[in-house]
């Protein structure tokens, strides 16, 4: 246990030392990126590795809370926290809308009912004039200033971005011991079980899902505060599919895999975009390969590497630990 | 709504319904037989109306285009099935997933190959122009008639192939039991393979027949994916007349709403799944997982 402390605080000390010694271009277009998405990434960790449910619409909850944010600050011209309020409120709600519809559909039906309800809710922003302002969608979107600092500049925004994307990891770290997420990931293993134990399994896929909306729309408003725009782009399937690959390349099972396959998939676009135009295959190539032979992601890969090593220094420490015992 | 338009809304809405069914067929086909979510069936759709468009466009014959369309979709659906699902049968998720990175590849290089230009057909004179409605004295495109035959006779002969030839009682029975079909001896991959293949190739020749309605470019794939998943979801997954019905009921309601609140067209396919969810989750003719 004790590496795994020292591991982390390693981890976030240099996160936390990096705008000082990091480059301007890491620390606001590689890494700010990487918490937003990896933190929309956390809210389908959440939903599939613990509760089993593979959800292909959490970029569209993203979103939503970014079009709440959006519609209320700029259309109508409300303060900043009546955005932040509106936008969450929409994207929790849209959630458990979300989870009603799809809750009795499980595993890969789960799967093709949340697509088809992202791709509805990208149909109709599309559509819709009034409210998600059509093909263009809503531009001039200010993020709100805090202590006179504008979160416009790189380092404060970093700053949330890590700050919010921490508490959203440690939520999710904290809420798979509750007994919510106990009985969450029982459900996962053994649904009939569970029921007959007299929970209430729909009741807890649809908490689960809200739970993972409200996430997914904290992500979007930092998302929409980076962009500074939204539209329908950034919700179509693409984008949509992208979740899905940082997920999976991070690895599906572990709240950290989010975050470590954004950043991955991050820097794989921007890398292979500079020699070639088509880093869509790359990544597409990446995400086929880890599918194919590491069903766990990166995460599964770094823990199968730390628990070979760890065999490898036991065997060596083994004589002479049992030298001194003589 | 007046008599006259109300007839031409229904033919409208009966033309899109032939058009959703097309590209459905292929996509439940291969779910019902190999329980594969093609997540690329989009992909399939938007190559083949490419590789049709490219051969009809070097040729100048639309039929050819249509079935240089149907080869070449059956035969990327079968690389797919033999290089890449084939090893990881059985794990749904898995399958699905593979296909997903299969379309985001598919994308990006239709994209370099065929940029992100509109192409348009041009189907053979017979099929094209108007055609005069008797007695109801309206015009009709005649191509829109012709995809509207074209899949009740495309319906027809896979409702045959699937219960009346000695190939679909096989598939049919591997479909309930797959290893017993394989204990008497039947080949059952050679089989899920022709299955997978002709899926794929239906994709492709909706690529061509759809594509004529309208047209084709980047983009298309997911357009068509998202009224596979609609219709088969409706009609509950693997079931042929399920695919039809639910064609039918999607694009007949979404032509009416158009024409009668056209603002929340974009919605009502939706509404309708979310109903038929509510009541029957497997679909309306789905059988219960």
């Amino acid at each position: 246990m004790r590496p795994r402390v020292l591991g982390g605080g390693l981890v976030l000390l240099a996160l936390l030392s990096f705008p000082t010694w990091g480059s301007p271009y890491f620390v606001g277009r590689v890494f700010t990126p990487a918490f937003i998405f990896g933190m929309i990434a956390l809210s389908l960790c959440l939903l599939a590795g613990y509760g089993g449910m593979v959800s292909l619409a959490q970029m569209t909850l993203a979103g939503l809370a970014g079009y709440g944010y959006g519609y209320l600050t700029v259309t109508l011209g409300q303060p900043w926290w009546v955005g932040v309020f509106g936008g969450l409120l929409v994207a929790t709600l849209v959630a458990f809308l979300f989870g009603v519809i799809a809750v009795r559909s499980t595993g890969i039906y789960f799967l093709m009912i949340t697509l088809a309800l992202g791709m509805v809710v990208y149909a109709l922003a599309n559509q819709n004039r009034s409210l998600f302002g059509g093909h263009t969608g809503i531009l001039g979107i200010r993020p709100p200033e805090l202590f006179g600092q504008g979160l416009t500049e790189r380092v404060p925004f970093y700053y949330v971005s890590l700050l919010v994307g921490l508490l959203a990891y440690a939520f999710v770290r904290y809420l798979s011991r509750t007994p919510f997420g106990l009985s969450l990931q029982a459900l996962r293993d053994d649904p009939r079980r569970l029921a007959a134990l007299g929970f209430h399994n729909a009741l807890h896929r649809v908490a689960a899902f809200t739970v993972a909306g409200f996430l997914a729309g904290l992500g979007g408003l930092l998302l929409v505060w980076y962009n500074g725009a939204i539209s329908p782009t950034t919700i179509d399937l693409t984008r949509l599919i992208n979740i899905m690959v940082i997920a999976v390349i991070g690895g599906l099972a572990y709240a950290e895999g989010a975050f470590l396959g954004a950043l991955v998939f991050i820097l794989v676009t921007n890398f292979a975009s500079s020699f070639t135009q088509r880093f869509n295959t790359v990544i597409g190539l990446v995400f086929l390969l880890i599918v194919l032979f590491s069903p766990e992601g990166l995460s599964g890969i770094g823990l199968q590497i730390v628990r070979a090593l760890q065999r490898r220094l036991q065997v060596r420490l083994a004589p002479v630990e049992r030298a001194g015992m003589e | 709504m007046s008599w006259p338009q109300f007839v031409t809304v229904t033919l409208n809405g009966l033309t899109l319904a032939a058009l959703y069914f097309i590209v459905a067929i292929g996509f439940t086909l291969i779910f019902g037989v190999l329980r594969v979510v093609n997540l690329a069936h989009g992909s399939l759709y938007l190559f083949g109306g490419y590789v049709g468009w490219s051969v009809a466009d070097r040729t100048g014959s639309w039929p050819l285009g249509a079935l240089a369309a149907l080869l070449a979709a059956a035969l990327a659906g079968l690389v797919l099935e033999v290089g890449l699902l084939r090893p990881i049968h059985g794990q749904d998720l898995r399958e699905a997933l593979v296909t997903i990175g299969v379309s985001i590849i598919a994308a990006d290089l239709m994209l370099a190959r065929w940029g992100g230009f509109t192409y348009d057909f041009s189907p053979p004179e017979a099929i094209t122009g108007g055609v005069r409605i008797p007695l109801l004295d309206i015009g009709y495109p005649k191509y829109r008639l012709f995809v509207l035959a074209f899949a009740i006779v495309l319906g027809l002969l896979l409702w045959f192939l699937l219960t009346r030839t000695r190939f679909g009682m096989t598939v049919r029975a591997a479909i309930d039991d797959r290893d017993m079909v394989a204990a008497v001896g039947i080949d059952v991959q050679r089989l899920f393979v022709l299955m997978f293949a002709l899926g794929a190739g239906l994709a492709g020749l909706a690529g061509v027949v759809g594509g004529s309605v309208l047209s084709i470019s980047s983009g298309e794939d997911a357009r068509y994916l998202l009224a596979s998943l609609i219709v088969v979801i409706v009609g509950g997954m693997g079931s042929l007349p399920g695919t039809a019905v639910a064609a039918l009921l999607v694009a007949l309601v979404e032509q009416y709403s158009l024409a009668l609140f056209p603002t929340y067209a974009a919605i009502v396919s939706f509404l309708l799944m979310v109903i038929v969810l509510a009541v029957r989750p497997q679909g309306l003719f789905g059988r219960a997982a």
